[in-house]
């Protein structure tokens, strides 16, 4: 066999080698958002006791909005960082907003009385606001700045030093700025759980 | 846990379709005065979702179209689709808003860019880089093989090798 065609076969797998090696560095269930530096989706839903909550109503204030279902485990591990997020912050300057993901008001309701939990959530009848905002699981969280431009969205569930660091991050910008805010990456976990487990 | 819910989820459907009309807020046109509406007829918008819906991926149950997936997020995305068709949008318009709030893999077939150029080409090269090293590899035998090539074998009279020769040139 000729010199030249020995190189052959090799020269035709590496490129091919090369990029199974690359889907191999992909973790395929923490897709990246395209709404990330883009401003919020508008929505307008019914909250929990019945009033009406705007995305609107909350321009001018940092909004962790976060997708989450009482039949979500991993929800109930973050809850404890949203509780604190709620605490500490002043609510004339950034908001918890819940948003239900494919659950009943009752269940909702029962998983709050429980856990406790001071902050709005909403009810999203037909999953619309969830698919307008691209989210195909839960726990879902969404930074919002000031300015209503998605800064951050974290697939999983959120701890504490993660939502301190953007929030802090998202208030010291000035209204008004559109820059995106990469936080501190502590402790990312994939995505838990994307459809009704049997409880 | 999570494995279990997502076959049932992913396998044959129980629960019953919701049909919610979207309230996501002003987005939506519905039939509002100015507003373009479908001239479509209820059994052809059916089609046109049922074909949007097979060129969506299913973001739960990620290697079905949304029209063979009964997980619910699945359903929901299909009667969005159906009320944007309504609103008179046209599945071009339907598959980029999707893209835009999910991203390119939401759609079955992602558009050749970037890494998936590499997807689509490299199969293609390798089969043409393989074909071709086949095929000089195969001339590279057809010669070494031939008769004349062969090595002489070891205590065989000269008419038997003749005779072995011809035998072996023999169609």
């Amino acid at each position: 066999m000729s010199g030249m065609k020995a190189w052959l076969l090799p020269m035709a797998a590496i490129p091919f080698l090369l990029l199974l090696g690359y889907g191999l560095t992909r973790d395929t269930f923490v897709l990246p958002s395209p709404l990330e530096g883009r401003p919020a989706p508008d929505f307008r839903l019914a909250t929990m006791s019945g009033d009406s909550l705007g995305l609107d109503d909350l321009r001018g204030r940092v909004v962790v909005l976060n997708f989450w279902a009482s039949w979500c485990v991993p929800c109930r591990v973050e809850h404890p960082a949203l509780l604190q997020a709620h605490n500490t912050y002043d609510p004339d300057e950034a908001v918890v907003v819940g948003v239900v993901y494919q659950d009943s008001k009752g269940n909702a309701q029962r998983f709050l009385d429980r856990f406790g939990g001071g902050w709005t959530s909403v009810l999203d009848p037909g999953t619309r606001v969830a698919i307008d905002f691209g989210v195909y699981g839960v726990p879902e969280t969404f930074f919002i700045g000031r300015d209503g431009s998605i800064a951050r969205k974290h697939i999983g569930p959120v701890n504490w030093e993660l939502v301190k660091s953007t929030v802090d991050s998202l208030l010291a910008l000035p209204a008004g700025t559109e820059e995106t805010v990469t936080a501190v990456d502590v402790g990312e976990s994939p995505h838990p759980a994307t459809t009704e487990s049997v409880d | 846990m999570t494995a279990l819910a997502l076959v049932l989820a992913c396998g044959p459907a129980l629960l019953a379709a919701q049909e919610t009309p979207g309230a996501v807020g002003a987005a939506e046109a519905e039939g509002a005065a100015g507003a373009p509406v479908s001239e479509l007829s209820e059994a052809e918008l059916d089609a046109l979702t049922a074909e949007v819906a097979a060129e969506l991926r299913c973001p739960v149950c990620r290697n079905q179209a949304v029209i063979e997936s009964s997980a619910e997020l699945s359903r929901e995305m299909q009667a969005t689709i159906r009320t944007k068709l309504a609103a008179g949008e046209s599945p071009a318009e339907v598959r980029a808003y999707f893209v835009s709030r999910y991203g390119e893999w939401i759609l079955l077939k992602p558009t050749a860019r970037g890494v998936s150029l590499a997807v689509y080409a490299l199969p293609a090269l390798v089969l043409l880089l393989g074909g071709a090293f086949l095929l000089a590899r195969i001339r590279g035998w057809a010669r070494s093989g031939s008769v004349e090539g062969a090595h002489p074998l070891e205590g065989v009279s000269d008419e038997d090798q003749r005779w072995l020769d011809d035998a072996i040139r023999r169609p």
